[in-house]
């Protein structure tokens, strides 16, 4: 299946390096990796490992200190409208405007991706009806409960049907029911075939969706491939979680 | 352009669920328009205590020109120029200084006024010795008195005006008292002489106590002089402005740079949430997010600035007040309000901009706007206050609002008079805008 995909490479990250003002080290430090088409890639890290900052260079959200990103053969700092129209980003907050209803919020958001009519209309229906708010459409999002919101959140980042999807904690901070939901749909997307970079915390969510997973810490990569291999080639790791600690540690992350 | 529309649509929608938000943007300017209307109606008219720029036009140049101007220097409250080579020789020059605020009055002493005034005592003052004027009030031959003119600046506060035009009617009483007086006592031996001469004769030696002799001192109480007040816009206006017209004006922009507030905290709350960045990754670009923003409070202001012109047109008179009048130049109150809307709305960006906090926008943006507020003649007009703050006035919208409103509801001015003020207050739409948009989308992009 690889050896198929090997020539469709949607995303590809190349020395990328991001320093902060005024902190003596780099965020991120010379990540390399490439994301096949229908790929479901894990960023996995500890707090401060660099991933938020990955995805925002690449979402073209920050430009990198070095390194090059391009995703579907577009530079991001270059062509970042081209990158902005293939893309879709469910962010590590509940990026909703809480005032306005479910369908006020997909509506919206769905007028910036340049829907419009009845096409917009249905499409945020059916986004409405994939995360389960159909009944819940026209409740402003303040009143919504926090899986609510995060189903929401994902709502409103697939919208306009986008190639690639990056989720940064998509599941934090929701009870197991709405976690596994959100799984679920999460699964059903990889089905249809759409590629999406995932960050999480939580180990056995990567196990189940990714097929290819990048462990971070303090900027860099420091072990990547799919999450069965690498639990394979660390026998004395269980699963994913041990594996995780064995390479970063068990000191607490600030 | 239907994702700018999508943009300020969304705004406008967030606006309308906050009802609380609503009623401080529409109730409480017009709520601060009547308090402070009312409370200002009978203080403005009675405060004047500022050293006010005067432009003195001697063309009498005798006693009494002479007098008027001791008199203004000695004034602490008055600072007299007679000096002004551009404007002194034509008085329609001097008349646009003063409707251009250049000057708060021009007072001009008309030619030969001293000469009249003495001829007219020296008449009155002899009239007193005729028989046949006795126990009558004498009526002066000529009926009208001499003029002194004034000029004043329709912008004033009448209490000002007031104080200075009875100012200089006081000197002009005590200058007429004083010339009678000078002339009765030169008059009187020469007349009291005659009188005994009539009546003594050659007969001599007489009983003095039984002459009687017939002087009457009941003089008309109509004044020899006067004081002229004339608009200084001429034909334009045809009676001096009410508090109304400088108040709505001023407490209006007030109200509307308060936007700052709610603007500034919406921003900071899509940042806050995400949701700004979720926008930015998405195929729209900052100048429509930041206009979708503009547009809305742009809409807010404008229901603002008309829901006040209708308390200060049918609500204030009801409550006693004058009718408010605004001028002659439609345009340019457009214009005028337009631009003073997008200056708030360029400084509510840029404050949602650099704070960091909700609280840190809401402190800043409204304790700045009252600062910029009573810098700008909002609550103290620019010409009472000290000259080091008169010139950092300058620099507040404020002021350059309230100018451009006073210049067409109160000076009566046009389109054209009001350029420079709409394009200061599109200037600082511009720069604050393009502030707001470097430091949020390309200086954090960059430097974070």
């Amino acid at each position: 299946m690889s050896d198929d995909r090997s020539d469709k490479k949607v995303l590809i990250v190349e020395g990328l390096v991001k320093t902060y003002q005024n902190s003596p080290t780099p965020a991120v430090n010379g990540l390399n990796f490439s994301i096949l088409e229908g790929d479901v890639f894990g960023l996995l890290g500890p707090n401060g490992a660099g991933k938020t900052t990955t995805i925002s260079i690449m979402t073209t959200l920050m430009k990198p200190t070095g390194g090059k990103v391009s995703i579907f053969g577009f530079d991001v700092e270059n062509n970042p409208v081209q990158v902005k129209e293939a893309i879709g980003l469910v962010p590590q907050d509940i990026a909703l405007y809480v005032g306005l209803t479910a369908r006020e919020n997909l509506r919206f958001f769905g007028h910036m991706y340049g829907l419009k009519g009845s096409y917009l209309e249905i499409r945020v229906s059916e986004c409405l009806d994939f995360v389960g708010l159909t009944a819940s459409a026209d409740q402003r999002v303040g009143t919504f409960s926090g899986g609510m919101k995060r189903r929401a959140n994902l709502a409103a980042g697939i919208l306009h049907k986008p190639r690639l999807i990056f989720l940064d904690e998509p599941t934090v901070g929701i009870d197991p029911q709405s976690r596994s939901m959100l799984l679920e749909r999460l699964i059903h997307l990889r089905e249809e075939g759409v590629t999406m970079v995932y960050t999480t915390h939580y180990m056995e969510e990567a196990q189940t969706l990714c097929s290819s997973i990048a462990i971070m810490d303090e900027g860099r990569i420091i072990m990547q491939g799919p999450p069965s291999e690498l639990i394979e080639k660390n026998p004395e790791c269980r699963n994913l979680e041990d594996l995780f600690i064995k390479l970063t540690g068990k000191h607490l992350r600030d | 352009m239907f994702k700018l529309f999508a943009a300020a649509k969304k705004e406008l929608l967030l606006l309308r669920r906050d009802v609380a938000g609503l009623l401080v943007l529409f109730v409480m300017p017009a709520i601060l328009v009547v308090v402070v209307t009312l409370v200002q109606e009978n203080v403005s008219k009675t405060i004047g205590d500022s050293a006010l720029n005067v432009l003195l036009i001697d063309h009498d140049k005798k006693f009494v020109g002479l007098t008027i101007e001791k008199e203004l220097l000695a004034s602490r409250l008055i600072n007299v120029n007679k000096n002004d080579t551009l404007v002194k020789s034509d008085i329609g020059q001097a008349r646009d200084a003063v409707a251009g605020g250049k000057y708060q009055f021009c007072i001009v002493i008309p030619e030969g006024m001293t000469d009249s005034l003495n001829n007219r005592v020296l008449d009155t003052v002899k009239q007193s010795f005729s028989k046949k004027t006795q126990g009558k009030h004498k009526e002066d031959t000529k009926n009208e008195a001499e003029k002194l003119i004034v000029y004043a600046d329709p912008a004033l506060r009448e209490g000002i005006r007031r104080s200075i035009v009875n100012f200089l009617e006081k000197i002009l009483l005590s200058i007429e008292l004083e010339e009678k007086m000078v002339t009765l006592t030169r008059i009187f031996p020469e007349e009291i002489q005659k009188k005994y001469k009539e009546k003594i004769g050659p007969h001599w030696p007489m009983d003095l106590e039984k002459i009687d002799i017939p002087i009457s001192l009941q003089w008309s109480r109509q004044s020899f002089l006067g004081v002229e007040e004339i608009i200084a816009t001429g034909e334009t206006l045809k009676a001096f402005p009410s508090t109304m017209q400088q108040n709505i004006p001023a407490w209006t922009i007030f109200g509307m740079f308060f936007i700052v507030v709610p603007l500034g905290g919406s921003l900071i709350r899509e940042r806050q949430s995400g949701t700004l960045a979720r926008l930015l990754a998405m195929p729209v670009s900052p100048f429509t997010i930041l206009s979708g923003k503009i547009i809305a409070y742009l809409i807010i202001c404008l229901i603002q600035f008309f829901l006040i012109l209708i308390v200060g047109k049918t609500l204030l008179p009801m409550l006693g007040t004058p009718v408010l009048h605004m001028g002659p130049s439609v345009s340019g109150i457009i214009l005028i309000t337009l631009c003073s809307a997008l200056a708030a709305c360029g400084y509510g960006i840029l404050i949602g901009t650099l704070a960091r906090t909700y609280e840190q926008a809401s402190m800043f943006g409204a304790v700045s706007v009252v600062i910029a507020a009573a810098l700008g003649g909002i609550m103290v007009p620019v010409y009472a206050m000290p000259k080091l703050m008169q010139d950092i006035s300058f620099f507040s919208p404020l002021s350059w609002g309230l100018t451009g409103y006073i210049t067409l509801f109160v000076r009566g001015g046009g389109l054209l008079s009001v350029i420079r003020e709409i394009s200061l207050l599109l200037g600082f739409f511009i720069a604050t805008t393009f502030c707001a948009w470097f430091t949020l989308f390309y200086r954090e992009k960059i430097s974070t």
